[in-house]
């Protein structure tokens, strides 16, 4: 079954047929078909060990598919060369569940990070992390580590730091998961506003209460599969039994 | 921008040195021990070679003895055609009467001259032999001489020139194998230091590489910090080898005088190029090595 929403615009990301079976034989996603257009705001939800993760690691060319395609801005991510895969992630912010920040470099040098390797200047570099931390309310700890700031400010400059280079995507996998509630929502804002801006917003996440008052393109991945595409949808807990593990 | 990129991976490299001390000291210390090794090593196959070659002058010069009814025009032509040969050095003629009063100088033979009556030495030509390898030649070529003393041709030894050469490539080769079981073991122990020090960084590697970071960008400040801290071993291996070198040459040769071993400063110059050097590409290799794993995306 194609589950493909009639958007208008152009879809940047598109899964066809994709199917991910890892080495053990594990089958984590079973004939996938997408379509997400430019500045489409889309929640993955499934239960754990639906393939919510593997979905969002090829989208990020962590793995590869085993069969299908999977095009993002017009590129097929399985035919990417390797030289090209640094190229490719520098159109993509990505936020994960655990932050990733780099733990020996200040929150001023964290941000920084993801220009210095585009080779920005440092004129640059000073007017682009000054203004990413300003968008996330961060701009008085730039000096501080990582170590010494709470969940949701580390989380909050991860944010800046998947947006400081201004990508045409942000992938987030479950970025609210280790936050209160309140906290959790502070964070949806700041993608709300990035999405405001133009960018694509892939989320994966568990938080039933922001899927549900938000009310955003909601796609349920049941047992490796889509299992429900709905435009502006509700979390639901209608998952039949997963029986595979992503 | 190869230009900010560099300088980033220097400031990278720099910064991480001092963070991760504990780190960077232990494949410091691993380095110097090595380099000390290696550079005792050279400083042993410095100091035999440098008695060898005192060896290899002496034994590389052969005495051609002339037959008194030789005529002097014979001689001179085959002293001529020595001369002209490139292996050999230089070629003096000793007439009966020279021969007589050195042997007479040398104090060894004080009993003897005073038994001799007349002069029963022979004239001689000293040929001085670019190689020892072509002693052997030049002697087979004297002995093919018409004018040559048919009863004592030349002072030739062969067997202790084949035993000398024998020494000095074994020596030689022995340094060599020394040499690159040191290389080996050196490159295993440093790139198992930096491994372990790239493991505890393993997640800052995932990070860069998430963020669109090449394998190159990631792996040069790996790399500049491992020339690092090869320099900075190569530099306290030299100063403690420079410190020691010296007083170690002297004991030894109070000890031990038969062996004509000396001090060479000028050795130490050549040293330290070879240390730096090796320090260097040492730290280089060994970081390259251990970090590919995790750069690898």
């Amino acid at each position: 079954m194609v589950l493909t929403p009639d958007f208008a615009t152009r879809p940047v990301i598109s899964f066809q047929h994709v199917h991910k079976t890892y080495s053990t034989g594990t089958e984590a996603l079973r004939d996938i078909n997408l379509e997400v257009p430019e500045g489409d705001f889309l929640f993955l939800v499934g239960p754990s060990g639906a393939g919510k993760s593997t979905l969002v690691r090829l989208l990020i060319r962590e793995e590869k598919p085993t069969r299908g395609k999977i095009f993002v801005d017009g590129v097929e991510l399985g035919r990417m060369k390797r030289r090209r895969l640094p190229h490719y992630r520098r159109k993509v912010g990505l936020v994960f569940q655990d932050f990733k920040l780099l733990p020996n470099l200040t929150v001023y040098e964290n941000v920084a990070f993801a220009l210095r390797v585009l080779g920005a200047s440092d004129h640059q570099v000073r007017d682009r992390v000054a203004e990413a931390l300003d968008t996330v309310s961060l701009y008085n700890k730039e000096s501080t580590y990582p170590a010494n700031l709470s969940g949701g400010e580390q989380q909050r400059v991860a944010i800046a730091r998947a947006l400081v280079h201004a990508p045409r995507f942000i992938i987030a996998d479950e970025p609210t998961g280790n936050l209160d509630p309140a906290t959790a929502w502070e964070i949806m804002q700041l993608f709300l506003r990035i999405n405001a801006r133009g960018a694509t917003v892939v989320m994966a996440t568990h938080n039933r209460e922001i899927v549900d008052l938000l009310r955003r393109r909601v796609i349920a991945i049941d047992a490796g599969q889509v299992a429900r595409d709905d435009r502006s949808g509700r979390y639901h807990d209608d998952f039949a039994k997963s029986e595979v593990r992503a | 921008m190869i230009l900010r990129n560099l300088k980033f991976a220097l400031s990278s490299a720099w910064q991480s040195f001092w963070r991760n001390l504990a780190v960077s000291l232990a494949a410091v210390i691993s380095i110097t021990l090595i380099l000390i090794l290696a550079g005792v090593n050279l400083l042993i196959g410095h100091a035999f070679s440098q008695v060898l070659d005192g060896f290899r002058a002496k034994v590389s010069e052969i005495s051609i003895n002339v037959s008194d009814d030789t005529p002097l025009q014979s001689i001179n032509d085959f002293q001529a055609q020595i001369a002209a040969d490139p292996r050999v050095a230089s070629v003096r003629f000793v007439t009966k009467d020279e021969a007589l009063a050195q042997f007479r100088a040398d104090p060894q033979n004080y009993v003897l001259v005073q038994q001799i009556e007349g002069n029963p030495l022979d004239a001689k030509l000293d040929v001085q032999v670019k190689n020892l390898n072509d002693v052997a030649a030049v002697d087979t070529m004297a002995r093919g001489w018409s004018g040559v003393d048919p009863t004592d041709p030349t002072n030739y030894q062969g067997d202790f020139i084949n035993r000398m050469l024998q020494l000095s490539e074994w020596l030689g080769l022995a340094g060599a194998g020394l040499l690159v079981i040191l290389l080996i073991v050196s490159v295993v122990i440093v790139m198992n230091t930096i491994r372990t020090a790239v493991y505890h960084r393993r997640k800052e590697i995932e990070v860069m590489k998430l963020v669109g970071a090449t394998e190159w960008f990631v792996r040069g400040p790996f790399v500049i910090e491992g020339v690092m801290t090869g320099l900075i071993a190569a530099s306290i291996a030299l100063a403690l080898l420079a410190v020691g070198y010296e007083p170690v040459v002297a004991r030894f040769k109070s000890d031990i005088g038969f062996i004509p071993l000396s001090y060479d400063p000028a050795f130490l110059t050549s040293l330290a190029r070879d240390l730096m050097l090796a320090g260097a590409l040492l730290g280089a290799m060994g970081s390259y090595i251990g970090v590919r794993r995790y750069v690898r995306i």
